[in-house]
């Protein structure tokens, strides 16, 4: 008895042992956050919302379902693509049901475990909030939360799937921001070129260690590393008097705030072009040749934008193109291949 | 074996001789609270076909919509302990909202309250800053009840809607939505004594404390407000005056023993 209960345990550790070296090939993809090492740690309130496998795998549905907009024809990865690093290359700015258009360009999406506002003008305080911007813009998918809550629960698919993932009898609002959160919270892009040379495991090119040099010293004020963004609104001279989107102003009702955006995160900013708060700049080049000739004056103008003689940041050619080089090693291939973020349907 | 069996019944006895020695002295009851919603003398009535309210600036109106949180409910006894209402950190306790338009939600049952004659209430009119801190909500802070800013994370604490003729907006509208939890921060509180009869809390007795909310005094004081100036107002720092107005339109108006 004795032994054949442990020979019967031998042969099925020997079954596991074989089964995982045949299904083994890379690492396995863990529905877990990880906390990447040379980044600050996550303001997200996991406590709140821990992720599961379930929760994260509703989240990805509903990120790429068009049923969260009012005619079924918008859905969040309408404007967020995987392959653009989750922006919209082919708008400046949102759009929405019934080719309605909005006024402010879609961000690419990366790293908001990190973050502790949204939206270029940071009304939006917390990642569980971010969707019901887009939920209930007229511009974008035109619905109530309340209209999207009862399509869900009027879905035997997603009752089901909300309620393994929640394990409560009907859907609400908190559990479908929770699910989006649990998708949009596992998107971090930690493994650029730029990260790897951080971590020890690559090196730059001449031309890209040329080019980190002089955007430390040109650029790294306010996209400062790793995040790439200090996390703060500024006015950086798009505009003189910026009737058409006061930007910050808008939330905080403050003169002082006037055209004030929020500073972007630069990971993978080869690819979530186009550029600014409205999409009015298409390369990179546009975007350095603003900061060299276009800034424009106002009262609410960043400080380091201005001195008592000239307004901008001064930049040869050659020194454009060798940041430009750098920028481009922040470019995430294995995040914008990711099949866990890849459209499920 | 036998030892554990003795020492899990002497364990047993122990805890029960503690739980009865202590429910011995302490009987429960619970509590109605009521926030009936009025004009002045009048009870307040929604869309109504003509003005039928004026306010302290002399100008008519009419209410078509009132809704506001009320959370953080505390009653005093009078011998000066204090019964804290449950709140839960995902929303869904602690929390009302009381909807003009839905009655039953005028009615707030507290329970678990040690029996004795209690003197005083204290409530939040309004959403602690933590609930937006936290994320999503639910229960009555679920965001799909219509009182969660998308624009500002944030809660409407007090949203009060209606029309008035004096309005300078085109469409006559008069509408204050006042939320707000850091600068500034419109959360208010508010302590208010029973009156001259004590809240009896008994384990067969369920007194009412019958609170009422004036919305003419929204308008009045210490700020009256014109609905000429400002008849729409979403932002925190245009509503200060309304909620330094309306911490003062509660009152205890009386109590059912």
């Amino acid at each position: 008895m004795f032994s054949a209960t442990t020979g019967l345990m031998s042969m099925t550790a020997l079954l596991f042992l074989l089964i995982s070296c045949t299904v083994s090939e890379g690492p396995v993809w863990q529905y877990t956050f990880e906390q990447p090492s040379h980044f600050s740690p996550a303001t997200y309130t996991f406590e709140n919302n821990p992720v599961t496998r379930e929760g994260f795998e509703l989240g990805r549905m509903l990120f790429y379902d068009p049923v969260l907009s009012a005619d079924s024809t918008v859905s969040c990865s309408t404007c967020h693509k995987q392959v653009t690093g989750f922006a919209d290359p082919t708008h400046k700015i949102n759009h929405g049901i019934n080719n309605r258009l909005g006024k402010r360009n879609s961000p690419g999406l990366a790293n908001m475990a990190f973050k502790t506002s949204f939206f270029y003008d940071g009304g939006v305080s917390h990642l569980d909030f971010v969707p019901i911007n887009a939920i209930t813009s007229e511009v974008e998918m035109g619905s109530t939360l309340d209209e999207v809550v009862q399509r869900l629960n009027n879905n035997s698919v997603y009752r089901s799937k909300f309620r393994k993932a929640f394990g409560k009898d009907a859907v609400d609002s908190q559990q479908m921001l929770h699910a989006l959160a649990q998708f949009t919270v596992m998107l971090v892009s930690a493994n650029s070129k730029y990260d790897k040379v951080i971590r020890g495991e690559d090196k730059f090119s001449s031309l890209e260690e040329e080019g980190y040099t002089l955007f430390q010293s040109k650029c790294s004020a306010c996209h400062t590393s790793p995040m790439f963004t200090d996390g703060s609104f500024r006015n950086n001279g798009l505009d003189d008097t910026f009737i058409k989107d006061p930007g910050r102003e808008v939330v905080t009702g403050l003169d002082s705030d006037r055209g004030k955006f929020s500073v972007p995160s630069l990971r993978n900013v080869e690819l979530t072009l186009p550029y600014m708060h409205d999409g009015r700049l298409r390369t990179l080049e546009d975007v350095l040749n603003h900061y060299t000739s276009s800034v424009k004056g106002s009262p609410t103008l960043d400080p380091l934008l201005e001195n008592e003689t000239s307004r901008g940041i001064a930049m040869t050619h050659d020194e454009k193109q060798k940041i430009i080089a750098f920028l481009k090693t922040l470019t995430d291939t294995q995040f914008i291949n990711e099949k866990r973020f890849a459209d499920p349907f | 074996m036998k030892n554990i069996i003795s020492v899990f019944m002497y364990a047993l006895v122990f805890v029960l001789v503690i739980s009865c020695s202590e429910d011995d002295n302490k009987e429960f009851g619970s509590l109605e609270l009521e926030f009936d919603n009025v004009v002045g003398e009048a009870d307040l009535e929604l869309n109504t076909s003509d003005e039928p309210y004026t306010n302290e600036a002399g100008e008519t109106y009419a209410i078509t919509s009132l809704r506001y949180y009320i959370s953080n409910i505390k009653l005093k006894r009078n011998d000066g302990t204090v019964y804290e209402d449950e709140m839960s950190a995902d929303g869904s306790k602690g929390y009302y909202l009381i909807d003009e338009a839905e009655g039953e939600t005028q009615h707030i049952e507290l329970e678990g309250i040690p029996a004795g004659d209690y003197t005083e209430i204290t409530f939040t009119i309004g959403v602690d800053a933590n609930q937006v801190t936290e994320g999503a909500q639910t229960g009555p802070l679920d965001p799909a009840k219509g009182m969660f800013w998308s624009w500002k994370s944030g809660y409407v604490f007090v949203a009060v809607e209606g029309t008035s003729s004096s309005s300078s907006d085109d469409d006559n509208i008069i509408l204050y939505h006042v939320g707000g939890y850091d600068t500034p921060n419109n959360i208010k509180t508010k302590t208010l004594p029973m009156g001259s009869a004590a809240a009896q809390v008994r384990g067969d007795k369920t007194p009412e404390v019958h609170v009422i909310a004036d919305v003419n005094k929204f308008f009045a004081s210490p700020h009256e407000i014109s609905f000429e100036e400002l008849p729409v107002r979403h932002m925190p720092a245009d509503n200060v005056t309304i909620a330094e107005n309306y911490v003062n339109a509660f009152v205890v108006d009386h109590v059912h023993n």
